[in-house]
C-alpha cells in the first residue's frame, strides 16, 4: 500500500535531496560532470557577503511576517463572535490565498509604485511623503512582509478559527458566572487553550517565511531593479546561483545551509513550546 | 514529531458549527462588525484596485493624480492579454495537469496514509520521520533532481511531467494518516470478521469514511497545482505545454509596465480558481484547518 | 546570389520530395517530414519570426518551424536546463555575453561546413558582430540576424515646449549635458534625460567615447577603472548630480523606456530595437525623433546583435542548419526589415527597415553609427560580471561613492570572474 508513495518519494524527493547534498561538495560546470572540491562551496559561502545579507533579509522577513499571527488571532476571535456573516468574512480574508502568487506580485508592484502607485497617493493626501517601496532596499523587505502577511492571513485565520471552535463553551460560561469580562476571558481561557494552534501556525509561518522566493521574483525580478542586490532572500540566492548563474554546487550548498537553519529553528520552537503551549 | 501529532487532531474540527453561546451579545455585535468590515476592506482593496485598473488605458494609469474609476472603461487591457497569451491552450494545460495531480495524489496519499495509520511494518517510524522531514525542505531544492528524473523518463515538455512530482506528497500522506488515525477501529474490525482483506477494507470501508478529508486534500492540491510557477518554468519551456502561471509571468516580461493588460491577465488567470473556491469553500477551509500547510 | 542559392535549394528539395528519393545529396533525408522548434524571447519581433518560419517552410515544404516564445527573465535559465536536459529548442537566439558556456560545453551546432557548402558571403554581415561570437575555436555557431547600434531617442514636444533646439548631428557631451539641464522641469514632472545603469545602451558607449575600454585588449583584466573609463561613467553620474534624470529608484519602479513613452523624459540613449515599439505607440510616435550619440573624445557606439544558433542535441541537424542560414539570410532580413521590428544584420536590409516607419525620418543615424561602432565587451563569463553592475555602480550613480572607488571595486570583481576557469 505504501509502495507507490515510497517509490515516488524516494525517486522524486529523497534522491534529488541526496544528489543536492553531494553536489554541495562539488564544482559543477554548466555542462558536463562536476569535480569534488570538498567544503570549498561552504567556506566560500561563509565569506560571501551576499549570503549574509540574504540570510539577514530572510530573518527580518520571517520576524515581520510573524506579526501576522497576533492579527490573525484577534480577527479569528472576532469572526467567531460574530453572529452573522462568518462565512462571508472567511471567504474575503481567504481570497489572497487562492490568488496566483504571480498575480499578487503584479498587483502589489503596481500599488507600491513610487511615482503613480495608489499607496503613495493616499499617503500624500494625509501629508506623508511616499517612498519607493519596491525600488529602495531600505523598504523592500517591509513591502514583502506586508504582502506576505496579507497572503497568509486567510490560512492562519482558518487554523486558529478551528482551534477556537474546539474550546468548550462551558469554560466561558463558568468564568462568566465568576464575573470575568470578555478581555479577561480572552487572556485566561482563549489564549492558553488556543496555544497548540498558535504554535502550529508559528512553526508553519516560520518554515514558509524562510523559504520565501516568489515575492522577490515577481515584485523586483523583471526590471533592472537597483534594489534587488539588497533585497535577496536566501531561497532567491539559491535560485540565482543554481538557475541563473548555473553554479549548481554553490546553489546546493546554499540549500543545505537553509535546510539546517530551518531544522534548528523548528527544533528551538519545539523546545520553547514546553514553556507556553498548553496541551490539556 | 509527536507534538505535531498532538497539535493536529485539535484543529481537525473545522466545519463544525461553532456553538451559538459563544457569539457576543447583540449589543456588542456592531463593534465586532465594524472591526471586521474595516479589516476585510483592507484585504479586498488590492483586488478592487486591480479590477478598476484592468478597465483603464495605460496612459490613464500613469497619470497623476490617479483616477479611482476608469475615465472611459475600455477592454484594451483584456485584448492585449488575449492577443499575447494563448489563454485556452494554457488553460487546458493547467486544468489537465491539475486533474492528473489531484487524482494521483489523493490515491497515493490515501494508500500510504492508511498504511502509516493502521499497518505495522518494520521501519515505519523511521520512514514516517523522513516524510515529515521532507516538509521542511524548500521545494526548490528538489527541482534539479526531479528535472533529471523527468529527463530520464523522456517526459520533459509534457503535461505528465508537470503533474508527476506533485502526485507524491509527504504532506498529503501526513494529512491522510491523521484522518485515518482518528477513525474508530470498529468498522474495520467488523469488515475483517466478514473475511475482507486489507485492501478491500481500505477500499470499501475506510476510503468512503475519509471522503471529507479526501475532498479537502483535493482542493488543497488543486490550489498548489494551479499556482505553481518554478517547476513548470523549468520542465515545460515550450509554448504549448505551459500552464497559465507561466503565460502570465512571461507577459510581465513582455509588457513590464502595461498595467491594465497585466491586471486584466492576472484577473483572468485567477478567476477560475476563485470560482472553484467560492463553490467549494467548505472543503478549502476543512483542508486548511486540518493541515495549515501553505504549499 | 543568396537568393539564387535558396531557390536552388528549394528546387532541389522539391525535386527530392516529388521523386521520393531518399539518397538525396542535399544533406540528409530531405524527403522526411521534419518539425523543428525556434526559441526566441517574447517581444515585438515574434510576428516577424513566425513569418520567417513560414517563408522557410515554403522553400522547404518538408520542414516546418515552430516559433517558441519564452519570457525574457526566464529565457536563459530555461534554455540552460533545456540544453542540459536535451529539450532545448532546435534553433534559438543567442547573445554574445551568453554564448561562451554553450560553445565550450559543446551545446551548439557547428555550422562552418554548411556556410562553406552554401557559399555564404560573410562580408554581408557586420564584422564587429561576427567577431563578438568568435570563440577562437575555428568554428562558427551562427550568423547574426540583426545588429544594434545606439543613438539618442528624443521627444520633440518637450524640446519645443522648453524652447530648446533639437540636437545637432555633431553635438558634444557638454551640449548633451546642458540640453538635459534645460529640458528638466521638476514642476511639470519632466526630466531632460533618463540615466539608468545600462551597459549596452548607456555607459559602455561613453566609456569608448572617452577613449577608454571596459576590458583590456587581452581580455584578462578589467579597465573600467581607468581614468578614461571613469570619465565615461562620470558622463552619467553628472546627469544625476544635475538632477536632469529621474533617480535610480524611480527608474527601477518604471523603466527608462517606459518613462520616455509616457513623455516624462525628453531624451533616452538606447538602441534601434525600440523603434517599432515607439512607432506603434500612437500617443507618442508623432513626437519621437532620433539623433546620433554626442561626441566625447571621439565618436563611438557599442554594437551587438542576436545570432541564430542550433542546438547540438537536435534530432534534425541538417534541417536546423538550413533554417539557421535562412533565418539569418537575405529573405529573412527583408521580412524583419519590413516588419520594422529590428535592424537586420544582412547588408541591404536597412532601406526596407527605414521605409517600414516612414514618419521616423532620421533612422539613418543608427546605420551611420555602424561606421564608428565597437563590439560589445563580452570577455569571459560576461553575463555574470555584467550582472554585477548595479551592485557596484549604484552608489556612484546615486553620488554616495566616488566614481573612482566604485569602479575600482567593480574592476576587482570583474577580474575575479575573468580569472575563473
Amino acid at each position: 500500500m505504501i509502495a507507490p508513495a515510497l517509490v515516488g518519494l524516494a525517486a522524486l524527493y529523497l534522491w534529488p535531496f541526496l544528489s543536492t547534498f553531494v553536489k554541495s561538495f562539488m564544482k559543477v560546470p554548466v555542462f558536463g560532470a562536476g569535480t569534488f572540491t570538498g567544503v570549498d562551496n561552504y567556506t566560500k559561502l561563509l565569506s560571501d557577503e551576499d549570503f549574509w545579507r540574504a540570510l539577514g533579509n530572510s530573518a527580518r522577513y520571517t520576524l515581520l511576517v510573524l506579526l501576522g499571527i497576533p492579527i490573525a488571532i484577534v480577527l479569528a476571535a472576532l469572526i467567531e463572535q460574530a453572529a452573522k456573516g462568518r462565512t462571508l468574512y472567511r471567504v474575503l480574508f481567504f481570497l489572497p490565498v487562492v490568488t496566483l502568487p504571480v498575480a499578487v506580485g503584479m498587483v502589489w508592484r503596481f500599488i507600491l509604485n513610487g511615482d503613480f502607485g495608489i499607496l503613495n497617493y493616499l499617503l500624500s493626501l494625509v501629508g506623508i511623503p511616499g517612498e519607493y517601496w519596491v525600488a529602495d532596499d531600505r523598504f523592500t523587505i517591509y513591502a514583502f512582509a506586508v504582502v506576505g502577511i496579507w497572503m497568509g492571513l486567510g490560512v492562519n485565520l482558518i487554523i486558529l478559527g478551528a482551534g477556537l471552535q474546539s474550546i468548550p463553551v462551558e469554560l466561558y460560561e463558568a468564568s462568566a458566572v465568576d464575573g470575568a469580562g470578555r478581555i479577561r476571558q480572552f487572556f485566561s481561557i482563549t489564549l492558553p487553550l488556543l496555544s497548540p494552534s498558535i504554535f502550529f501556525v508559528t512553526v508553519l509561518t516560520i518554515i514558509s517565511a524562510l523559504q520565501m522566493f516568489d515575492l522577490v521574483f515577481v515584485m523586483l525580478g523583471s526590471v533592472n531593479n537597483t534594489a534587488i542586490d539588497g533585497s535577496k532572500t536566501i531561497v532567491y540566492l539559491f535560485y540565482e546561483a543554481a538557475f541563473v548563474q548555473f553554479k549548481q554546487g554553490y546553489g546546493a550548498a546554499i540549500a543545505i545551509v537553509l535546510l539546517v537553519i530551518i531544522m534548528i529553528a523548528t527544533a528551538i520552537q519545539f523546545r520553547l513550546q514546553r514553556r507556553w503551549v498548553n496541551y490539556d | 514529531m509527536t507534538e505535531i501529532e498532538l497539535a493536529t487532531p485539535r484543529v481537525l474540527t473545522a466545519g463544525r458549527r461553532s456553538p451559538r453561546g459563544r457569539s457576543a451579545s447583540s449589543r456588542g455585535q456592531w463593534r465586532i462588525h465594524v472591526l471586521l468590515i474595516v479589516a476585510a476592506t483592507l484585504m479586498v482593496v488590492p483586488f478592487v484596485w486591480q479590477i478598476l485598473t484592468a478597465f483603464k488605458t495605460s496612459n490613464e494609469v500613469a497619470s497623476l493624480p490617479p483616477t479611482l474609476f476608469p475615465a472611459t472603461p475600455t477592454l484594451v487591457g483584456f485584448d492585449t492579454f488575449f492577443a499575447s497569451v494563448p489563454f485556452w491552450a494554457q488553460f487546458a494545460v493547467s486544468a489537465t495537469s491539475l486533474v492528473l495531480r489531484v487524482a494521483g495524489q489523493v490515491l497515493v496519499a490515501a494508500l500510504a496514509g492508511y498504511a502509516f495509520a493502521r499497518l505495522r511494518f518494520p521501519g515505519r517510524k523511521v520512514i514516517f520521520a523522513l516524510f515529515l522531514l521532507m516538509l521542511m525542505v524548500p521545494s526548490q531544492l528538489f527541482v534539479l533532481g526531479q528535472f533529471d528524473i523527468m529527463k530520464e523518463l523522456g517526459l520533459l515538455n509534457t503535461v505528465p511531467a508537470l503533474a508527476i512530482p506533485g502526485i507524491f506528497s509527504a504532506f498529503g500522506t501526513f494529512l491522510m494518516r491523521q484522518a485515518f488515525i482518528t477513525m474508530p477501529k470498529e468498522y474495520e474490525e467488523a469488515a475483517q470478521l466478514d473475511g475482507a482483506g486489507t485492501l478491500r477494507v481500505f477500499w470499501r470501508v475506510m476510503l468512503p469514511m475519509a471522503r471529507p478529508m479526501l475532498a479537502a486534500l483535493a482542493v488543497l492540491t488543486s490550489l498548489y497545482s494551479w499556482n505553481d510557477l518554478l517547476w513548470p518554468l523549468i520542465v515545460s519551456p515550450a509554448g504549448d505545454n505551459r500552464p497559465l502561471t507561466v503565460g502570465l509571468a512571461s507577459m510581465q516580461g513582455q509588457f513590464g509596465t502595461d498595467y491594465p493588460a497585466l491586471m486584466a491577465g492576472a484577473l483572468i488567470c485567477t478567476l477560475p480558481l476563485v470560482i472553484v473556491f467560492i463553490v467549494l469553500q467548505r472543503q478549502f477551509f476543512a483542508g486548511i484547518a486540518s493541515s495549515g500547510l501553505k504549499g | 546570389m543568396h537568393k539564387r542559392l535558396l531557390n536552388t535549394a528549394a528546387v532541389v528539395a522539391a525535386a527530392v520530395l516529388l521523386t521520393a528519393c531518399s539518397s538525396g545529396n542535399t544533406g540528409g533525408d530531405s524527403n522526411e517530414k521534419v518539425a523543428i522548434t525556434y526559441g526566441v524571447w517574447a517581444g515585438t519581433q515574434t510576428p516577424a519570426m513566425k513569418e520567417i518560419a513560414a517563408a522557410f517552410t515554403k522553400e522547404h515544404p518538408n520542414i516546418t518551424v515552430k516559433v517558441e516564445e519564452r519570457p525574457w527573465p526566464e529565457y536563459w535559465s530555461t534554455l540552460q536546463t533545456g540544453a542540459a536536459g536535451g529539450t532545448a529548442p532546435d534553433a534559438f537566439w543567442m547573445l554574445a555575453q551568453n554564448i561562451r558556456p554553450y560553445a565550450s560545453g559543446g551545446q551548439l551546432l557547428n555550422i562552418s561546413d554548411e556556410i562553406k557548402k552554401e557559399k555564404v558571403d560573410l562580408s554581408k554581415y557586420p564584422k564587429a558582430v561576427l567577431d563578438l561570437y568568435d570563440q577562437g575555436d575555428g568554428k562558427t555557431y551562427g550568423l547574426p540576424k540583426d545588429v544594434d547600434t545606439n543613438a539618442v531617442w528624443f521627444n520633440k514636444a518637450i524640446f519645443d515646449k522648453a524652447g530648446v533646439a533639437y540636437p545637432a548631428a555633431d553635438w558634444t557631451w557638454d551640449d548633451f549635458r546642458q540640453t538635459a539641464k534645460k529640458l528638466t522641469d521638476p514642476a511639470a514632472g519632466v526630466w531632460g534625460v533618463a540615466a539608468p545603469i545600462d551597459y549596452q545602451g548607456g555607459y559602455y558607449n561613453t566609456i569608448f567615447q572617452a577613449g577608454g575600454q571596459v576590458i583590456s585588449a587581452d581580455g584578462k583584466t578589467a579597465e573600467i577603472d581607468s581614468p578614461e573609463a571613469q570619465k565615461g561613467i562620470e558622463f552619467w553620474t553628472n546627469l544625476h548630480a544635475d538632477k536632469s534624470s529621474p533617480t535610480l529608484k524611480q527608474l527601477s519602479d518604471t523603466e527608462a523606456e517606459t518613462m520616455f513613452e509616457q513623455g516624462k523624459v525628453a531624451m533616452y540613449m538606447s538602441g534601434a530595437y525600440w523603434a517599432l515599439k515607439l512607432y506603434e505607440n500612437k500617443a507618442i510616435a508623432g513626437n519621437v525623433d532620433v539623433a546620433p550619440l554626442p561626441i566625447g573624445e571621439k565618436r563611438a557606439t557599442v554594437t551587438s546583435g542576436i545570432v541564430n544558433v542550433g542546438y547540438a542535441g537536435t534530432k534534425h541537424p541538417d534541417a536546423v542548419k538550413k533554417f539557421l542560414l535562412f533565418a539569418s539570410g537575405k529573405e529573412a532580413a527583408e521580412i524583419q526589415a519590413r516588419s520594422g521590428a529590428v535592424l537586420p544584420a544582412y547588408e541591404g536590409g536597412e532601406k526596407t527597415w527605414m521605409a517600414a516607419m516612414p514618419e521616423f525620418k532620421n533612422l539613418q543615424v543608427f546605420i551611420d553609427a555602424k561606421e564608428y561602432s565597437v563590439p560589445l565587451p563580452v570577455q569571459g563569463n560576461a553575463a555574470e560580471w555584467q550582472g554585477d553592475q548595479t551592485k557596484y555602480l549604484t552608489a556612484a550613480w546615486e553620488g554616495t561613492t566616488s566614481v573612482a572607488d566604485a569602479t575600482k571595486q567593480y574592476a576587482d570583481a570583474i577580474d575575479k570572474v575573468l580569472a575563473e576557469k
